[in-house]
């Protein structure tokens, strides 16, 4: 309860308190807008925390060797994960459904296991110090990042590229029947997924002094996974609204802290039972919307014969 | 196998060409080759056009309705879960300007250009014989089956094709609908467009094409003028039946005309003890009203038909029955049994069974397989799978493909499927939705005899089909369905002689 108080007596103090929670909520509502644009296509992958890992270790690397400016180092991060992600992409994307989720996760732990602690430039196991670490400047940039990006995705959406991964998660068959390339659209959304994960991963190092290879396994992608599936996915809203809810969740309830991973699961079956479709559904914040809503906008007409 | 053999068709430009023959004769899969979904192994697809000739073969679906070929699926392929109009306007896409980029930023002009759109989508909308108003903004998965069909032809035109290919596009529709359909299809071809059209509906293959192909068994057995074709004794072997040769040269009225004159008296007698009991059954979905106060009664050993326009609440009506839905108000018992409040399983095990509108077999399991979930809720296995073989000696259909995937029997097989594994819960009431659904001439034959079979052993049914002369020849009584109402009531032979009802649902 203090929390929420505090967030509206004293907005500065509790900014200035929580100053980690808020990067670290932006970062995930950021990884959430990745996995979206996947799903709006349709798609099932589970490679975000690969191509975070590929945005975070390039910054890193480049500003431990180069003498490049650190947003370039950045842009140079997300746009490598971009280009990784169209390679994977082309043997990965011709598989479906669940059978997508497990090669983009093998890609996802390969990555982990077989690169990174294998090649001594990423400092294998014992992680990477990060040199231009700046954990109170390095919100700025991610707080900023956050509604352009969403913005720009929410506008893709509308656009017809969106409108073809609207008609490929529905049925691909019928999308190709409409003229539409399924395999480029697809891999369009893939590159792009991969682009703001990567970014993510790049902004994140930013807040730490530390990249640490754990940090970019199978939980990261799961929990990034979460996000999507509590919030919905039928608009841009939903990924973000549930990766501020379940960020912030374990600092609302402090008592909980301890059982982060057991109250998310718990919240995750919940949602999945009750509101399979996120809490923000189909047409906006359905459950706050009052009963008589629906009649309202849809006014019942009277049924002709047709 | 070889599904299609060595067929060789031409569509001229501003033809109207029929494609017919039997369940499995390979009709679908040879609109698969030309739109791109199969490769074939042998052979080529010309698109000849002023412009010049183009190989369609070996290229993909999107590149080929990018050439203006735009098709319709035998099984709805809909955007389910967007709206009608959504789903019209995907089908804009190859049409539309890229405006990826420029979306980012909102500019005046690109919302012309949506408006635009939106009015085209309407009017396609329009066109099919749906209403933009009602129908626009409702997601396509609510919409009735036929109501679907014509979404999915309102999506095809959407490209703007030089030749549109439908595929069943009459399938589950009554003669009044498929009347439109008719028109629909002669107004397009009037302003210039190709069509390639399979249908299993005689009637409207034979008044609407100008040229006729027949396939079975994957090759083509004749081509000709509707004339040739339909007196052609291969084909009337292969695919129209006896039966369906009468029904396809019944001029509704013609022998009936005499009795029509003096409007023949609705028997409205209803069941003294009915087996199942409907009392002003009110069924909703969300703000839709789709039953709105519907009374029936079925008694032991009788077979009940409901017919009426799709959309009309007949699904609905069997669906609440199962205890799939729930009514908003009234009554609906089964013997002592309150189907308003029970489950859906201890339905089925009081003795109330539904064969699905479009069968809903499991494809991947075998025949066999099949049929012993049918006995799933019995308890006396031995005495099930007695009954599970006697079903297949009974159908040498099933019987002689035992152990083949359910998904490889033709349509019509698929049918007696479905009902000898609703008989195998032990039904006291039977109820079927569109037995004769997307069949051929024949087929629909071979269903109603076996409609007829198990309705002599004893078992009681209740009807929905848009076949509504061959329902009503075999129904003690039957109901009219309109608009989640019932409008006309009285025996089976009654209801054939009604001039509304041959005027609205038999094609007078």
């Amino acid at each position: 309860m203090d929390f929420f108080i505090q967030l509206f007596t004293n907005p500065i103090g509790f900014y200035n308190q929580h100053e980690l929670l808020i990067a670290q909520i932006g970062i995930n509502a950021i990884l959430a807008i990745s996995i979206f644009v996947t799903f709006y296509s349709g798609q099932l992958t589970l490679a975000n925390a690969g191509f975070m890992a590929i945005g975070a270790y390039t910054t890193v690397i480049m500003s431990l060797y180069l003498p490049t400016p650190l947003p370039l180092d950045m842009l140079i991060g997300a746009v490598l994960a971009a280009l990784i992600g169209f390679l994977v992409g082309l043997p990965v994307l011709r598989l479906r459904g669940v059978f997508l989720a497990i090669a983009t996760i093998g890609f996802v732990e390969a990555l982990r296991l077989g690169v990174i602690l294998n090649v001594p430039i990423t400092g294998e196991g014992q992680g990477l110090k990060n040199p231009s670490a700046d954990p109170l400047g390095g919100i700025v940039p991610i707080l900023a990042s956050l509604p352009v990006l969403a913005y720009l995705v929410w506008r893709l959406t509308q656009s017809r590229l969106g409108q073809a991964w609207s008609a490929i998660r529905e049925d691909e068959l019928a999308a190709s029947s409409n003229g539409i390339n399924v395999p480029v659209y697809k891999m369009i959304a893939f590159v792009i997924g991969a682009l703001i994960a990567g970014y993510a991963g790049a902004l994140e190092t930013h807040i730490n002094f530390f990249v640490d290879p754990t940090e970019y396994g199978i939980g990261r992608t799961i929990q990034i996974l979460t996000f999507a599936v509590v919030g919905g996915t039928t608009n841009v809203l939903g990924p973000i609204v549930g990766a501020v809810f379940l960020t912030a969740l374990p600092e609302i309830v402090r008592g909980f802290a301890a059982y982060r991973d057991v109250v998310n699961g718990i919240i995750l079956i919940l949602v999945i039972i009750f509101r399979p479709q996120g809490i923000v559904g189909r047409g906006g914040l359905a459950f706050i919307r009052p009963r008589w809503w629906t009649r309202w906008r849809a006014p019942e007409r009277p049924a002709s014969a047709h | 196998m070889h599904a299609v053999d060595d067929v060789s068709l031409e569509i001229e430009e501003g033809a109207i060409i029929g494609l017919i023959g039997p369940n499995g004769a390979g009709k679908t899969t040879l609109v698969n080759l030309v739109t791109g979904y199969l490769r074939s192994q042998a052979g080529s697809i010309r698109l000849v056009s002023s412009g010049g000739t183009i190989e369609l073969a070996r290229r993909p679906p999107h590149a080929i309705a990018g050439f203006g070929i735009a098709r319709t699926f035998q099984t709805l392929r809909l955007y389910r879960n967007l709206t009608a109009m959504e789903n019209v306007m995907i089908g804009m896409h190859p049409r539309r300007r890229d405006d990826t980029l420029q979306r980012l930023i909102p500019l005046a002009p690109l919302l012309r250009d949506e408006d635009k759109r939106l009015e085209e989508a309407s009017n396609l909308l329009q066109r099919v014989g749906l209403d933009p108003d009602r129908d626009g903004d409702r997601r396509a998965s609510t919409l009735s089956y036929g109501d679907q069909r014509r979404l999915e032809v309102a999506r095809a035109l959407a490209l703007h094709p030089k030749l549109l290919i439908l595929d069943e596009p009459a399938a589950g529709m009554n003669p009044a609908e498929k009347d439109r359909v008719r028109a629909l299809i002669q107004q397009l071809n009037a302003g210039g467009l190709t069509v390639l059209l399979i249908d299993h509906d005689m009637r409207l293959v034979m008044g609407v094409c100008q040229r006729i192909a027949v396939l079975n068994f994957g090759r083509k057995i004749a081509e000709g003028s509707p004339a040739t074709v339909s007196d052609d004794p291969a084909v009337i072997t292969a695919y129209l039946g006896s039966q369906a040769q009468k029904s396809a040269a019944h001029v509704p009225g013609s022998e009936e005309m005499d009795i029509v004159g003096e409007k023949a008296p609705l028997a409205t007698t209803e069941p003294a003890m009915p087996l199942l009991e409907v009392k002003d059954l009110a069924v909703a979905y969300g703000a839709i009203q789709a039953v709105r106060g519907v009374s029936f009664g079925v008694a032991k050993g009788e077979i009940v038909a409901l017919i009426g326009a799709n959309g009309a609440g007949k699904s609905t009506i069997l669906n609440t029955l199962s205890g799939l839905l729930r009514p908003r108000a009234g009554v609906a018992r089964f013997a002592e049994l309150d189907l308003t409040t029970a489950p859906p399983d201890r339905i089925v095990r009081q003795g109330l069974v539904q064969v699905p509108e479009g069968r809903e077999i499991l494809a991947r399991l075998t025949i066999r397989e099949n049929l012993e979930l049918g006995a799933w809720a019995r308890r006396d296995v031995r005495a099930a799978h007695r009954e599970i073989e006697g079903l297949m000696e009974q159908f040498p259909i099933l019987g002689q493909r035992r152990d083949l995937p359910a998904g490889q029997l033709s349509g019509g097989e698929q049918q007696i499927l479905a009902i000898a594994r609703g008989l195998l819960a032990r039904p006291r009431l039977l109820l079927l939705d569109e037995p004769s659904l997307g069949l051929a001439p024949q087929m629909v034959d071979t269903v109603f005899e076996v409609i007829q079979r198990i309705h002599n052993e004893g078992v009681t049914i209740l009807l929905v089909e848009q076949n509504a002369l061959r329902a009503l020849e075999i129904a003690d009584r039957a109901y009219v369905v309109e608009t989640g109402r019932i409008l006309l009531s009285g025996t089976g032979s009654a209801l054939r002689r009604n001039p509304e009802v041959q005027k609205a649902y038999l094609g007078g």
